[in-house]
């Protein structure tokens, strides 16, 4: 069988595997040129970022690996959705580069960001269940590597979780796929076999116990309740450029692994029997999350914790529209997921920037206050951060993601998700501005000093706080990216 | 018009927050002044700015002042120039040290009014919500930061009451005001009336009974009352003035604009409970009234019982009711800004606003606040000749005369005259022990450390409250001045959706 291959559209994953397998190289000959590393790295992540920019823009289909005619499949698809996530997830992995300090990330941290970059860039794009579930795995395997990779006896037990909850994740997903084959008689995720496999009633059980199963496995990449028990731990254990990006750009892999999952029910969600036991699912996940992380997040004094909790809620409203089942609801949890991501690396960055890259202890709440007068920058970009978060304006972009995720849910006429998202968001409101209050006001004489390097954490939390107020001007920029 | 206080304020926030306060007062009054000068062309001239902003939600820039809006748009503006220039008389962030700056206060202060005049004016629907969301934090810094100076504890509640109940009212609307875009096929307001029209009575009736939840809530209609006092008391004077002159009336004014227009006959079906709650508001806040020992809480409460007539004439649907409504508005806002300034003024003075102080009479010791207290007692009671008559005057009659539910909103009617005999009641009271005093023994009158001395209002404060007396009087004369504007487009409004 021959493939017909498209490489440009492949680049924004070759390119960061070409850094990796460079780095690797240039650490054998040269093992002592320490800059080396970091330097490939964020070269191969900003020229996959490049490669994949073009798709943004395209208008005809931009479609690859396919079997020859006439029942090709294509195998690859680089459209603007699929391009949006990548280049977002690349930039984000860039940013947790530089949160880790370009001195002090070796080459085994490179190496193991760059993996889980490419795993992320690949299963956005990945219309096949072998190529999805082994590039979701990439994504996500490295990232246990990454927290272990420190000899604090918390980190280990962070790893652990994470590497049990992740085991899990890949079994369901496996049998997941398993059902999913079986019940279309197709590797490939196209609405055609799963309409075809709607018809019968016996193999529509069967598909629809397969997307069950295969969300349950997602649902713990995203941290959805009731699957989200690692987060807090892992989160909190872990170094802190780590759990920025597990917040960022993992959290991105896992909603494009589920767009991705998700796309074939375009097919079927019109006719009848409609697909209620997927949809039913997703609420669940939904309510559950958006309730559970928010009431959690509400009673944390511990910053990265409360940031976890956080996650879990965000996970929610990402899978808020996707209830939906429609392309405009996949679109809206796309552009929420990448204004959750942006608004969570600044947070994360400000407060590395606030507490120097080895302080674990000391993150409370109460160390955050006065942050605006006596550190601005750092203040500023935080507060603007937890605002988009909440959804309050001047934090505008935040308000339109939330506008943006609640209406496909509400045009398809799910009520009691609808309801339950205003309770959420609330409460959200609560979580968010009891950090914003503690940043004003005068500071404590026992405040944390500011720790002395920190400019790359400096310079990811003004980036990402410009990026917050452009789009807040000009939301289109964002919603636009993803339709 | 819109981008001037905006702008300098966000920048007062953010960059100017080391300016000396002398400058910053200084740059926030030209702005004030500058928006304000622009909002009132604005209403004259009647321009139209109308561009897309995101077009994947087919949300538009879209930018139009009418007849309904325009008299909110010019409070709005004065209210905004007054509340700057009372900066120069209550300075709250010198009160408190360590609240914050001179210019974050002036910069949120701009942030409120650019967001009002923001909503007042949007022509989308969901462009009215983010203005709706905009007054939000600054109004939430201006109560938490530089709130009442003697309870950290009563500034944090009050603040996060104000911002949690004013959230769940919005976002109410919002799920209300997708659901009637999703189901219309647009947001623009101009066109959502007719594209509305063709939804059925339960899917209206859903719609309507969301929008008006969420409403309700800012307004507030009587059971979701209870954020109010407390951000009131807490507040510095300008944000007091603000919350009732300008935020309340985006509660109104959204009734109007979204169930009442696009909505009717599942507003209809709804209006007989907000009238009921309307009148038990009034009723309500008349009774908290006649024993509240608090002066600014008890203005406060007031306002719940004034806002309960508005709501009133709301409900009944009909055109002499939304014109009540629209003049019952402008009124409360005028009348509640000079009393909350006087009130203000006097808890200056005195530190507290308890009416079980002994207190010498204020006719004497300042004769000036004294009639201004007076005044906006008079008007708020309803005195003939005054603002606050004809929004309660004509609410009663279009309850009376109602489109539906003729039975129970004739009760309302009745019931709601004893709450207006009630406010007088209250407002006689507090002229009895504030204006005329009680007789303050000798020895404690002639020693000046037992009696805080009480200074005449001067200079700014006497201009600020001369022009909200001058606009009490003018619109009790004259208030066709208020009511040949609306006309048109109250015409429009209640034959437009049928």
């Amino acid at each position: 069988m021959t493939l017909q291959m498209q490489w440009s559209l492949l680049l924004p994953v070759l390119l960061p595997v070409a850094a990796m397998v460079l780095v690797l190289v240039v650490d054998a000959v040269a093992p002592r040129a320490r800059l080396a590393a970091p330097v490939i790295g964020a070269f191969g992540l900003v020229g996959g970022a490049v490669t994949a920019l073009p798709g943004l823009v395209a208008t005809g289909p931009r479609l690859t690996l396919c079997t020859p005619a006439p029942d090709g499949r294509c195998l690859w698809d680089g459209g603007p959705l699929a391009s949006t996530l990548q280049v977002a997830a690349l930039l984000a992995t860039l940013a947790v580069l530089a949160l880790m300090s370009i001195r002090r990330a070796g080459v085994i941290e490179v190496v193991l960001l760059l993996a889980s970059a490419s795993g992320a860039a690949a299963v956005v794009a990945s219309r096949d269940l072998g190529t999805w579930l082994i590039t979701l795995e990439l994504a996500t395997l490295p990232v246990i590597a990454l927290v272990a990779w420190r000899d604090r006896r918390a980190a280990a037990h962070g790893a652990l979780t994470l590497l049990t909850t992740s085991l899990v994740s890949f079994g369901l997903l496996v049998l997941g796929t398993a059902l999913w084959v079986t019940a279309t008689g197709d590797p490939t995720l196209t609405g055609q076999s799963l309409a075809a496999a709607w018809e019968a009633p016996e193999t529509r059980t069967l598909a629809g116990l397969a997307t069950v199963v295969l969300l349950a496995g997602l649902a713990f990449k995203l941290s959805a309740v009731p699957f989200h028990a690692w987060t807090p731990t892992t989160l909190t254990s872990g170094p802190l450029p780590v759990s920025a990006l597990l917040a960022s750009a993992s959290k991105l892999a896992a909603v494009g692994a589920l767009v991705v999952v998700l796309a074939p029910y375009d097919a079927v969600v019109g006719g009848r029997p409609g697909p209620h036991v997927v949809v039913s699912a997703l609420v669940v996940l939904t309510v559950a999350s958006m309730l559970v992380g928010t009431v959690m997040a509400l009673r944390q004094s511990e910053v990265v914790r409360l940031l976890a909790w956080s996650t879990v809620a965000q996970a929610g409203w990402i899978l808020l529209p996707l209830t939906a089942l429609t392309v405009a609801g996949r679109q809206a949890a796309a552009a929420y997921a990448l204004v959750y991501a942006v608004a969570s690396l600044v947070a994360f960055a400000a407060v590395r920037a606030v507490h120097g890259w080895r302080v674990e202890d000391g993150r409370e709440l109460t160390a955050y206050r006065g942050l605006l007068r006596r550190d601005p920058v750092a203040g500023g970009t935080l507060a603007l951060a937890l605002l988009v978060l909440a959804g309050l304006p001047p934090g505008v972009i935040g308000l339109v993601a939330k506008v943006v995720a609640l209406r496909p849910a509400v045009a398809a006429g799910l009520w009691p998700v609808a309801l339950v998202a205003v309770v959420a968001a609330v409460l959200g409101i609560a979580v968010y501005v009891r950090w914003f209050a503690v940043l004003f006001g005068e500071p404590e004489a026992g405040a944390p000093a500011r720790p002395r390097s920190r400019r790359a954490s400096l310079a990811v939390a003004v980036v990402g706080a410009a990026v917050l107020v452009v789009t807040s001007v000009l939301p289109q920029l964002l919603v636009g990216l993803v339709s | 018009m819109l981008l001037v206080p905006g702008a300098v304020g966000l920048w007062l926030v953010t960059g100017g927050r080391a300016l000396a306060p002398s400058t910053a007062r200084l740059v926030a009054l030209v702005a004030a002044s500058v928006g304000g000068a622009a909002a009132v062309a604005a209403t004259v001239m009647r321009p139209v700015v109308d561009r897309a902003w995101i077009p994947d939600l087919g949300v538009r820039w879209h930018f139009e002042v009418d007849g309904v809006s325009a008299p909110l748009v010019v409070l709005t503006a004065v209210i905004g120039v007054l509340v700057v220039a009372h900066a120069f008389v209550e300075q709250p962030w010198a009160d408190a040290p360590g609240s914050g700056s001179a210019a974050t206060y002036l910069g949120a202060l701009l942030l409120v009014v650019a967001g009002a005049l923001a909503a007042f004016s949007a022509r989308d629907a969901v462009l009215f919500f983010l203005a709706f969301e905009v007054v939000l934090v600054p109004m939430w810094v201006l109560i938490s930061r530089y709130g009442d100076r003697h309870g950290a504890a009563a500034r944090a509640d009050a603040s996060a009451r104000f911002i949690l109940y004013t959230a769940v009212g919005s976002t109410l609307m919002l799920v209300g005001i997708l659901l009637l875009v999703t189901r219309a096929g647009t947001a623009d307001l101009g066109e959502l009336p007719s594209a509305a029209a063709g939804l059925g009575l339960g899917e209206q009736t859903t719609i309507a009974l969301l929008l008006t939840l969420g409403l309700a809530v800012k307004v507030p209609v009587f059971p979701l009352h209870t954020w109010l006092p407390a951000a009131h008391t807490t507040a510095p004077t300008a944000g007091s003035v603000l919350l009732a002159a300008v935020l309340l009336k985006l509660g109104t004014y959204g009734l109007v604009r979204l169930p009442i227009a696009n909505v009717p006959d599942g507003f209809a079906r709804i209006a007989p409970v907000l009238a009921i709650a309307g009148v038990v508001g009034i009723l309500w806040g008349g009774l908290i009234c006649l024993v509240e020992r608090d002066l600014k809480r008890l203005i406060a409460f007031s306002s719940v019982a004034h806002m309960g007539f508005v709501v009133l004439a709301l409900a009944s649907g009909t055109e002499t009711g939304l014109q009540a409504a629209l003049i019952g508005n402008i009124a409360h806002g005028v009348i509640s800004a000079l009393l909350f300034v006087i009130v203000g003024g006097l808890k200056h003075r005195w530190g507290s606003v308890d009416l079980a102080v002994v207190r010498p009479a204020l006719r004497e010791v300042s004769p000036r606040l004294g009639f201004a207290l007076i005044l906006g007692l008079a008007a708020g009671l309803g005195l003939p000749g005054l603002a606050g008559f004809w929004g309660e005057f004509l609410a009663l009659l279009a309850a009376w005369n109602p489109a539906h539910h003729t039975g129970i909103l004739r009760t309302c009617a009745v019931i709601a005259a004893v709450g207006a005999a009630l406010a007088a009641a209250y407002s006689l009271r507090v002229a009895r022990v504030v204006w005329v005093g009680d007789a303050v023994p000798d020895d404690v009158a002639g020693d000046p450390d037992a009696a805080p001395s009480t200074p005449d209002a001067r200079s700014v404060e006497l201009a600020v409250m001369g022009v909200l007396g001058t606009a009490v009087v003018a619109i009790g004369v004259a208030p066709f001045l208020v009511l040949s504007v609306t006309a048109d487009a109250v015409t429009a409004l209640v034959g437009g959706g049928r």
